[in-house]
């Protein structure tokens, strides 16, 4: 056994915390415990097995496996270990799939070999398996980066196999021959073959389409790690300008709009639209309707988002030659693009853990809130986040060493298929380290509002001298990123921490310790990232403003959201205008949230209060879906899966209009 | 004048983001009307030229608004105080779009061109008109209460002398 962490002494403490933590679960009694993460019903039986698994290995990753800093760090409730059930194994997060190289040559599930594809409908079959395999070997989420642009080759298969057989039914041409290179762009083939060409066409758009609908379908019900979840799949789309690409973009946008079994919308795949100038984003631009059809599914199921190619730090590693340079991201954030050892690209790698800050905390010690001092004492400040972040930091290179030393076995798929980026050279029992060196080790931070209503009296939406503050905080985090980046010869980066399961339990410890203070430990969550707090009454355009620059500062990953409040479906120049507008400012990813409610009783769908506008079916009567977005992701409904933390959330959002 | 209502950003009240001013008092006491307390002419708060300038600068600092909307009530019941305000928020912001709501119709306002009414409408952009009749709710409609009422582009209406339905930009 390895040496007790010395943090903790009694073995009768520690038995006594094992046998509550089974006990708990058993009874359903901690309802913090079983919905930390809103797609888990932690109430149902594999939900429950998924539980004792995994807070008996944070409890052992806690006693036996970390730094004493970083625990005691963890007990101070400074520092948060993200996925900590997952700190002893060596699992790594999330990752980008290189989808192109694995429908290209096939792969081997460990089950069983699978051929590459010959048409869009298997193909796009293979994606959903091939996010589930991957899905088990890792904790956190699955994207294609570049979909349009790995699906384009089996739209044309198809194609070709439609017109084949069109030159054989309507017996224009001899369906064996050669014809060159047949795409749906060839007019020549058109012209000469107009019935063969015409049918070809209907028939593989309508295979698109039905193959998207069974992608999503698929994304959505079915299951990974023991029956626990479905996975936390993303995709991300809209720079694919050939023909075949354009089918793929606008087919996922249909299916999604068309929502599931009866119309309902689709809780996975979260959707990414990568804008780009020259490529979508203006009339007369090839994939400008796309984009539009983007807004329009957005305004209607809350996804797509957005991802800004044009801003700065996407822009510097942009290749219009290679589409796998193009920024893309993980439903909730995560960016990995740079690399120092060269793959610039996204594809083949992720990110490898991140451990969180709680900026509040470090506000409300050296601050003026608790009426200690006049002045913030803002060395003190500094002098201790650098303090924590070396611990946050030493946390992950400790983790780094424990993913780098397994061996390629234990995430079988991952490696064997190269998945990760050269893990199909590996032999099962090597090591992965190498290769895993190309992903990033990021730290977090949450609650920047509070920490400055701690330390000012203001937070940074409210005054200018404290959005400076806030702003060379946030720098100052980044240049120590850079700076231990340098040191250690690794991707070190700056996250703006999606904070779910997070977002209250560094809350209620400090109220616990501190008691409520006004504008800062006054509610049940902290105010995500860098966010100007939902709360706060501001324009939708001074919060874009106001948030964007924090985007050029945090490498691996932001986002910025809107609230509006109002049939978002039936205004699509105002969604257009805010998304465009966001863009224009270098938000590097943005979104839109907007209430969804759906009447069971009628299936209505849009803004519905108390009763429904459409059969005025009253609340008590039907349930009323209410669908929100928690950090990046869906839930079925708010109100039976969000933490408590999260619901309060909800319903402080201060919509910017009505 | 008093208003009863501003929002400096809706999307409930017209295409696109736009601030949403509502005027006091009303003479049309349509049955089922979803806020009867705006009928009151001393519902809310003056619009004091303070309260005015401030709403102004508002709307001439915010990049995302497509325009204004003005509801009530019925502000063609002050028509010729919110032309005055009109006139003041395009001096200061420019040629900014308004959508205007009224329990009138297009016919009615446009009966005598030298009255207020006619004033108002013509500095306006979009008429949501017609009073809105319980019977003929329906809350799938875009930008109004029930099917009688009719969303018309004034200046086309205007110059072609005729009703000229309004279009949305995008259809979604």
């Amino acid at each position: 056994m390895a040496m007790m962490n010395p943090v903790y002494t009694s073995r009768q403490d520690m038995l006594d915390e094992v046998i509550t933590l089974g006990e708990e679960i058993v009874a359903s009694s901690n309802l913090e415990v079983l919905r930390e993460n809103a797609n888990l019903n932690g109430e149902s039986f594999s939900g429950k097995m998924s539980k004792f698994g995994s807070e008996y290995a944070k409890w052992y990753a806690n006693h036996f496996v970390m730094p004493k800093p970083l625990v005691q760090a963890i007990q101070d409730n400074i520092v948060y270990v993200h996925d900590l059930d997952q700190y002893a194994i060596g699992t790594t997060n999330c990752i980008f799939i290189p989808f192109d190289k694995l429908l290209r040559e096939g792969f081997n599930t460990g089950n069983g070999s699978v051929r590459p594809p010959n048409s869009i409908m298997t193909a796009m079959a293979l994606v959903a398996i091939i996010f589930q395999s991957q899905q088990n070997a890792q904790y956190g989420g699955v994207s294609a980066n570049k979909l349009d642009h790995d699906l384009a080759p089996y739209v044309t298969k198809s194609f070709v196999k439609y017109f084949r057989k069109g030159l054989d039914y309507f017996e224009e041409g001899d369906s064996a021959a050669d014809y060159g290179l047949i795409t749906m762009a060839r007019s020549d083939l058109q012209a000469q073959y107009p019935r063969a060409f015409k049918y070809a066409v209907k028939e593989t758009e309508s295979e698109t389409l039905q193959a998207a609908e069974s992608l999503i379908h698929n994304l959505n019900t079915m299951s990974s790690r023991a029956g626990g979840q479905i996975p936390f799949t993303s995709i991300n789309y809209g720079t694919c300008t050939s023909i075949e690409g354009q089918l793929v973009i606008s087919s996922l946008l249909a299916a999604t709009m068309r929502g599931l079994g009866s119309g309902e919308t689709p809780i996975f795949p979260i959707q990414i639209f990568k804008c780009k100038q020259g490529v979508n984003q203006q009339p007369g631009e090839p994939n400008y309707e796309l984009f539009l059809k983007a807004a329009e599914c957005s305004a209607k199921r809350l996804y797509p988002n957005f991802a800004n190619l044009d801003a700065p730090l996407n822009l510097m590693y942009y290749d219009p030659a290679n589409p796998d340079t193009e920024f893309a991201t993980m439903g909730c954030r995560t960016r990995v693009l740079s690399d120092r050892f060269g793959r610039n690209h996204l594809s083949g790698k992720g990110n490898l853990s991140f451990n969180t800050l709680n900026l509040v905390k470090l506000g409300l010690e050296h601050g003026i809130a608790l009426g200690l001092r006049q002045t913030a004492d803002e060395q003190g400040f500094y002098r201790e986040l650098e303090h924590y972040m070396d611990i946050a930091l030493d946390g992950l290179l400790h983790r780094f060493r424990i993913q780098s030393s397994q061996k390629a076995k234990a995430s079988d798929f991952m490696m064997r298929e190269g998945v990760w980026e050269g893990g199909e050279q590996l032999n099962p029992e090597d090591t992965v380290g190498e290769l895993l060196k190309h992903g990033s080790l990021s730290i977090g931070f949450i609650g920047l509002a509070e920490c400055m209503k701690a330390m000012y009296g203001k937070h940074h939406g409210e005054d200018a001298d404290v959005y400076k503050k806030a702003y060379n905080l946030i720098a100052f985090m980044r240049d120590y990123c850079d700076r231990q980046s340098e040191r250690h010869n690794l991707n070190i980066t700056l996250f703006a921490t999606p904070a779910e399961g997070l977002s209250g339990k560094f809350t209620k410890r400090d109220r616990a310790d501190y008691g409520e203070i006004p504008g800062v430990v006054d509610r049940e969550y902290y105010t995500n990232s860098f966010h100007i707090p939902v709360y706060y009454n501001i324009s939708a355009a001074k919060k874009i403003e106001l948030e964007a620059p924090f985007h050029g500062l945090c490498n691996a990953g932001a986002i910025s959201y809107i609230e509006l409040n109002g049939s978002a479906r039936s205004n699509p120049a105002a969604f257009l205008r805010i998304i465009q507008y966001a863009l224009s400012q270098q938000v590097s990813y943005f979104s839109i949230n907007h209430p969804i409610d759906r009447c069971s009783g009628c299936g209505y769908e849009g803004i519905i209060g108390a009763s429904c506008p459409s059969c005025n079916a009253s609340e008590q009567d039907v349930h009323i879906r209410r669908l929100r977005r928690v950090t990046g992701y869906l839930t079925g409904d708010f109100q039976t899966r969000f933490n408590a933390a999260k619901q309060a959330e909800v319903r402080d959002r201060l919509k910017h209009s009505t | 004048m008093n208003i009863c209502g501003y929002y400096p950003e809706s999307i409930n009240e017209g295409e696109g983001l736009r601030a949403a001013l509502f005027i006091s008092g009303c003479r049309h006491y349509c049955k089922g009307c979803f806020s009867p307390a705006t009928w009151n002419f001393l519902y809310g708060e003056p619009f004091t030229p303070e309260r005015e300038q401030e709403i102004i600068r508002d709307i001439a600092g915010n990049p995302l608004l497509s325009g204004v909307s003005i509801l009530g009530g019925d502000p063609f019941f002050s028509a010729a105080e919110v032309s005055a305000f009109l006139d003041r928020l395009r001096e200061a912001a420019g040629a900014i779009s308004a959508w205007i709501y009224s329990g009138y119709t297009f016919e009615e306002l446009t009966r005598d061109a030298k009255s207020p009414e006619y004033g108002l409408l013509s500095r306006c952009q979009v008429l949501v008109d017609g009073r809105y009749v319980d019977e003929l709710r329906d809350p799938s409609l875009l930008y109004r209460g029930s099917s009688n009422q009719r969303l018309i582009d004034i200046p086309a209406s205007l110059s072609q002398r005729g009703i000229v339905e309004w279009r949305p930009t995008f259809s979604f």
